[in-house]
């Protein structure tokens, strides 16, 4: 039971209790309250980092998204900043309203489940995860260990994700599930691509829900750099990512059935592209 | 701790406990008992609150974080919206209708003019066990038309 609750206003505040109390940090609650209902963790003090102000910030062609962000709040500063405006999709795939409203994407990379949608989202964009008062910025795929295993160490917090800026690329993403809203995803894929007359000048391919962390190979993006964007090309790349995938059975689904979806999602991210029309 | 708010318009401060979630509060403190407890873990939607414009799950906050701010519940909704519910003959059990008109008001106070499609986004998140879900929407239409005429 919480016998501790605690609201810092400065992050200097938040740093001094959270090395004293070991305390659990939270924002939106929308994992930790679920969490702590099913006796998975039992913090006797939490700390809300609510009263914190932060602003989300375009610099040097990256979007810096600091703790208390929401999805909500993401989502209206890409609107009005015409950035980034694919994560559209994978936002709005997020829980439903009232968990967007609350939730954030930090929360989420703290979590580090291999389904977590704005991990996914994440690694696409070769993100960075800035943590004080150490002040190390460690790509995400060095941050998350495995699932629910980050290297983040007890006086530290996540402040911020660092993620680049993309626009006037195609974009596919789609979350394998049973129910639009709420679903936390069987299989996940992302595709960001560009292309010069025909051929792939640049692409990043993740996966979420098919290893114990997001899958993404730089090798192999590297590797297909100048080649045509060809469905052979796409057969090519879905063998290699259905031989990558390491997925489980679970409640959801089987492993199988996960390695199967590796494959065919990766084809229709070809069809689906192939289509697709060039936005911001 | 202490703690002062305003529901629905009025100022409340109360004495709660920390470890206290809000839904607790508001339903046992304070006998707000259109808020409900469905599944209690943001799944359902039926504890569905507006906490400074937006809305959230009232079983996933604690009582504490509602200090400084505005809260609206089902008692503090324009009766314009309650009655199109009625009017579509949109409540069966009746157990997910508040959670439903809280998430209705939410988009029209954001969107007075919503195609079916962002009715059928805006209250993804609420579920009803009854399934009557066409009414719904049709009371959410009714709603719309509603605030459209106020204007």
């Amino acid at each position: 039971m919480i016998k501790n609750y605690y609201s810092p206003s400065t992050l200097d505040e938040l740093l001094k209790i959270k090395n004293n109390t070991n305390g659990v940090v939270f924002s939106g609650g929308t994992d930790l309250f679920v969490k702590m209902r099913y006796g998975i963790i039992k913090p006797q003090t939490v700390i809300d980092t609510k009263k914190i102000k932060s602003a989300i910030k375009l610099e040097n062609r990256k979007l810096i998204i600091p703790l208390n962000t929401t999805y909500t709040d993401l989502l209206e500063f890409l609107k009005k900043n015409k950035t980034n405006l694919f994560l559209e999709k994978i936002i709005k795939l997020i829980g439903s309203p009232m968990i967007r409203n609350r939730g954030t994407p930090i929360g989420n990379i703290a979590n580090a489940s291999p389904a977590g949608d704005f991990i996914l989202a994440t690694y696409l964009l070769n993100g960075n995860i800035i943590i004080k008062p150490t002040n190390r910025i460690i790509p995400i795929e060095n941050f998350i260990l495995g699932p629910s295993k980050i290297d983040l160490a007890q006086n530290e917090i996540i402040y911020a994700i660092e993620i680049d800026v993309k626009n006037n690329y195609k974009f596919f993403f789609e979350k394998v599930g049973k129910r639009n809203a709420m679903i936390i995803s069987i299989a996940s894929i992302a595709v960001l691509l560009k292309e010069n007359n025909g051929k792939i000048e640049d692409i990043s391919i993740c996966f979420g829900s098919v290893s114990p962390t997001i899958l993404r190979d730089k090798n192999i993006e590297s590797k297909i750099i100048g080649e045509e964007f060809s469905i052979e090309l796409f057969k090519y790349l879905a063998n290699e990512f259905e031989k990558l995938s390491k997925p489980i059975n679970d409640v959801r689904a089987s492993k199988s059935e996960r390695k199967k979806l590796v494959y065919n999602l990766t084809i229709k991210a070809f069809y689906n592209l192939k289509n697709e029309v060039v936005s911001i | 701790m202490r703690i002062k708010f305003k529901l629905n318009g009025k100022e409340v401060t109360k004495e709660v406990e920390v470890h206290k979630r809000a839904i607790d509060f508001l339903r046992d403190d304070l006998k707000i008992t259109s808020i409900k407890e469905g599944c209690g873990e943001g799944e359902c939607g039926a504890c569905t609150i507006i906490v400074n414009g937006k809305t959230v799950h009232s079983c996933l906050m604690l009582a504490v974080e509602l200090d400084g701010k505005e809260i609206i519940t089902l008692e503090g909704v324009e009766d314009s919206i309650k009655m199109a519910f009625v009017k579509a003959g949109a409540i069966q059990c009746g157990f997910c209708t508040p959670g439903f008109i809280i998430s209705t008001k939410y988009l029209l106070d954001n969107n007075p003019t919503p195609s079916e499609e962002e009715i059928r986004d805006a209250l993804e998140g609420n579920l009803c066990r009854c399934t009557g879900y066409i009414k719904i929407i049709e009371a959410v239409k009714i709603a719309a038309k509603g605030c459209e005429n106020n204007d």
